[in-house]
């Protein structure tokens, strides 16, 4: 999915892959809102989570948009600390993982499927 | 922070009930004559009372002041009253229809009755109706008040008599949840309105017909009609409105009405009345704060008590003890209590017992100390034998089941008492630092805690829990708050609503759904108020297609009132909590105990930005209506937002049919028996505040035919 759009005329492994960097766009402004109201939660007194996972998750863009592998193991590690958290918080309560779990697992599956670009493209430092 | 009591406090508290009740019922001079020689004392009363026809008809020839009693009917191939029997157990004897053939169910008429919402009542149907079944007939109301009699095997047309209501009249949903019906034992059989349909309408008018004809009982009032607004006060449509059956009981039919909730303090009066149920004259008024002064209505010029608590919902009676049951709610204010009178806090929310005769209290019981919840009573109670003496049952909104003496009032299952409840900021002089809970059985759910947030996303459920940091929660009976919005858990629409429980006798099963739903509420200063009270608008103004307390005035106290009903999130309509959102529950009336309990309803209609999921899983919808209990092993219920009518198997809980309705299934239904066949019928009509779509349809399903 990702290097469909990439130009021929560029030289290989530099043209852009729209896929990455719109998914890493995208992971910046889901990130930067759920960080904006995870540190209004901490400052009410609620969960941390929400604070963390948003950090995370817009890394996880800021790496994506930078072609770089880290994103992955990050975004990793992210999803295991979503899990880990949501089984804490609710455990088998199908109903109560639905927004838990459904939309980090969604990213999960496109940060994925990210990798092939990530291997062809240099990193931007 | 709050802690049960052993009951030694509240087992006190009820034995000084029927004493309360003895003294409010002080002999007054101007008693009806027919209850001039009768001992006050309640319990003496029913003690040594006769048995009722008997009673009854001696009351009625000796002076004629009162029509007499008509004989008991019997629940089986009839439905002969809206809770089923005179008890309403909602309990039938048929058996044909089984958890093993249900299956085999097949629809075999629908009946429209026309009645669709036309102009201004659009959007705001709410119809909720019950059909009767008497001899050959279905007997029912339309949501505009058309009284209807249908043939039971055929779904074929009798007759129909419109009353005219106007949509002027719609007081907040365009309902009528059923009729009542009195046979005159006093009348020859072919003689017209012998036996008559009885209905209150939202234009508030008692209006009786015949049942072969449809046409008005002339001896019924003025021409068939009693005009409810009399001695009321200033008459503005949709302010006074009666959505309910009335109680008919010894000859008198009984009944309250809804006065639009959130308007003014200075409302029109709660006043129960009773009204001779063959020539609709006023047999006895029952004004909470002046319960003697205005027995026989008020004096010349006066209105009864304005803005008192009122009866919306449908009471019960006890023909042989000539009790009526009032469930109470809350004056018309329902969130700022510090005006209200000290009658008004001492009858709001409770289950009231009057003589039927009479209209004389025989005893109270409050559910609420002080309710600024809108924890009205909203489920008609039931007549129940337990373990040897005769009991009322009693649910709330709070999920609290009570079982009360139906003699005395008092509990006859443990009753505890919350203490220490936070007082808030806004009113700590009157908000109650007590409170009554049951022991015995509640429905309700352990507080909600920020991990109950939820949402389609992470970004929603975020939102949700922000709300819930910024929201005053302190679990329940948190007081009302305007610095910050507080969450009211369980909301307004309970726990049991008007749909109330069903009791299997036999087999000793109390069934209840509930909603399980908390309300994001805010009291709003004056000065940031816009809304104004119904009597202040141009006619037609009225908006009611509000969900109710959306934004509501509270004229007179120092606060509006903004509900978020079911706390939905601002931007996705999905409900800021987690599944479920409603239940069924099945409990044993010896114990108490949970037998089984589930979600009810399914995801099918149900879904971010209103769009449909079509998921077939039991995700537990808001639910409104009851639901019926067989002798056959069966619970019919549809009520849940999913727009299904389903049969569970009574000792399990499990699904074992279900079907589609063409519209919401809000209403109670109904099962009943022609030429040997049972039949099971529900209304689907839709319910704007549930969000079903709206309908006409009256649908009978039976086994078919050899």
């Amino acid at each position: 999915m990702s290097d469909i759009t990439a130009s021929p005329a560029n030289p290989p492994g530099h043209e852009t892959s729209w896929g990455v960097k719109i998914l890493g766009w995208v992971c910046v402004l889901f990130g930067a809102v759920i960080l904006a109201g995870g540190v209004w939660l901490i400052f009410l007194g609620g969960s941390w989570y929400y604070g963390l996972a948003g950090l995370g998750l817009a890394a996880t863009g800021v790496l994506l948009n930078r072609y770089m592998m880290e994103a992955i193991w990050l975004y990793l590690v992210v999803w295991i600390g979503t899990v880990v958290w949501a089984w804490w918080e609710v455990g088998a309560d199908w109903w109560a993982e639905v927004p838990r779990l459904v939309a980090p697992t969604v990213i999960l599956i496109l940060v994925l499927l990210c990798i092939p670009a990530l291997r062809r493209h240099p990193s931007k430092l | 922070m709050t802690r049960f009591v052993p009951l030694a406090a509240a087992v006190l508290l009820a034995g000084t009930l029927p004493l309360q009740a003895q003294q409010a019922t002080t002999p007054d001079t101007q008693q009806p004559a027919n209850g001039a020689a009768e001992d006050p004392s309640p319990t003496e009363d029913a003690a040594v009372s006769p048995p009722p026809e008997e009673q009854a008809t001696e009351e009625a020839t000796a002076d004629g002041a009162i029509a007499a009693a008509q004989p008991p009917r019997e629940v089986g191939s009839d439905w002969p009253y809206w809770g089923g029997d005179a008890q309403a157990t909602r309990y039938s004897p048929l058996d044909q229809i089984t958890p093993e053939n249900v299956g085999q169910l097949e629809q075999v008429f629908t009946f429209h009755t026309g009645d669709l919402p036309k102009g201004t009542a659009e959007g705001k149907y709410s119809p909720e109706v019950t059909p009767l079944k008497v001899g050959d007939d279905l007997l029912m109301c339309s949501a505009m008040n058309i009284l209807i009699s249908v043939d039971a095997a055929t779904g074929e047309e009798n007759w129909r008599f419109d009353p005219g209501v106007p949509n002027q009249a719609i007081p907040y949903g365009a309902t009528c949840r059923g009729v009542s019906v009195y046979s005159n034992p006093d009348a020859a059989e072919d003689d017209a309105c012998a036996t008559r349909v009885i209905q209150g309408t939202l234009d508030a008018k008692l209006v009786a017909v015949d049942v072969e004809t449809g046409a008005p009982c002339e001896d019924f009032g003025e021409n068939g009609a009693v005009d409810m607004w009399q001695d009321i006060g200033e008459r503005v449509p949709g302010w006074y409105a009666v959505t309910a059956p009335p109680a008919i009981v010894r000859g008198v039919v009984v009944t309250g009405a809804q006065v639009k909730d959130g308007q003014a303090e200075d409302a029109p009066s709660g006043v129960i009345r009773g009204y001779d149920a063959v020539t609709g004259e006023l047999a006895w008024a029952w004004d909470l704060a002046a319960p003697d002064e205005n027995r026989n209505g008020p004096p010349e010029g006066e209105v009864y008590t304005r803005g008192t608590p009122n009866m919306w919902t449908t009471a019960v009676a006890d023909e042989e003890l000539g009790l009526v049951y009032l469930p109470m709610g809350n004056s018309s204010v329902d969130y700022y209590g510090s005006n209200r009178s000290d009658a008004e806090n001492e009858y709001a929310t409770s289950l009231v017992a009057l003589d039927a005769t009479t209209g004389e209290e025989a005893w109270h019981f409050q559910t609420v100390r002080h309710d600024v919840w809108d924890y009205d009573l909203g489920s008609q109670a039931s007549l129940i034998d337990y373990q040897g003496t005769p009991a009322v049952l009693l649910p709330s909104k709070q999920g609290d089941i009570y079982i009360l003496n139906r003699e005395t009032g008092e509990p006859l299952t443990p009753v505890g008492e919350l203490t220490d409840l936070p007082k808030g900021e806004v009113e700590p002089d009157f908000i109650s630092d007590t409170q009554p809970v049951s022991e015995w059985h509640t429905l309700r759910k352990d507080p909600l805690e920020e991990k109950d947030m939820w949402g389609f996303t992470p970004i929603d459920q975020l939102w949700c829990r922000i709300q819930f940091r910024r929201a005053n929660y302190d679990g329940f009976f948190t007081p009302p708050s305007t610095d910050k919005p507080w969450i009211q858990y369980p909301g307004y629409n309970g726990g049991s609503d008007w749909g109330s429980v069903a009791v299997d006798t036999d087999r000793g099963i109390i069934i209840a759904n509930y909603n399980d739903v908390p309300n994001y509420n805010r009291l709003v200063p004056r000065d940031e108020v816009t809304s104004k009270p119904i009597n202040e608008m141009e006619t037609g103004e009225s908006g009611g297609a509000n969900a109710e307390g959306a934004a509501d005035p509270q004229a007179g106290s120092p606060y509006g009132i903004s509900v978020n009903a079911g706390w939905r999130n601002d931007l996705t309509g999905v409900p800021c909590t987690r599944p479920p959102y409603g239940g069924i529950r099945a409990i044993d009336l010896e114990t108490g105990e949970t037998l089984w309990d589930r979600p009810l309803g399914t995801a099918r209609r149900n879904g971010p930005f209103g769009i449909p999921s079509f998921l077939p899983f039991d995700i537990g919808t808001p639910n409104n209506g009851g639901s019926v209990v067989t002798a056959g092993g069966l619970v019919f219920i549809a009520a849940a937002t999913d727009n299904l009518f389903r049969a569970i198997n009574i000792e399990t809980g499990e699904t074992v049919w279900s079907t589609v309705l063409p519209a919401g299934g809000q209403a109670n239904p109904i099962t009943y028996e022609v030429d040997g066949r049972q039949y099971v019928m529900v209304s689907a009509m839709g319910h704007h505040f549930m969000e079903t779509p709206v309908g006409d349809e009256v649908i009978a399903w039976a086994l078919p035919e050899n």
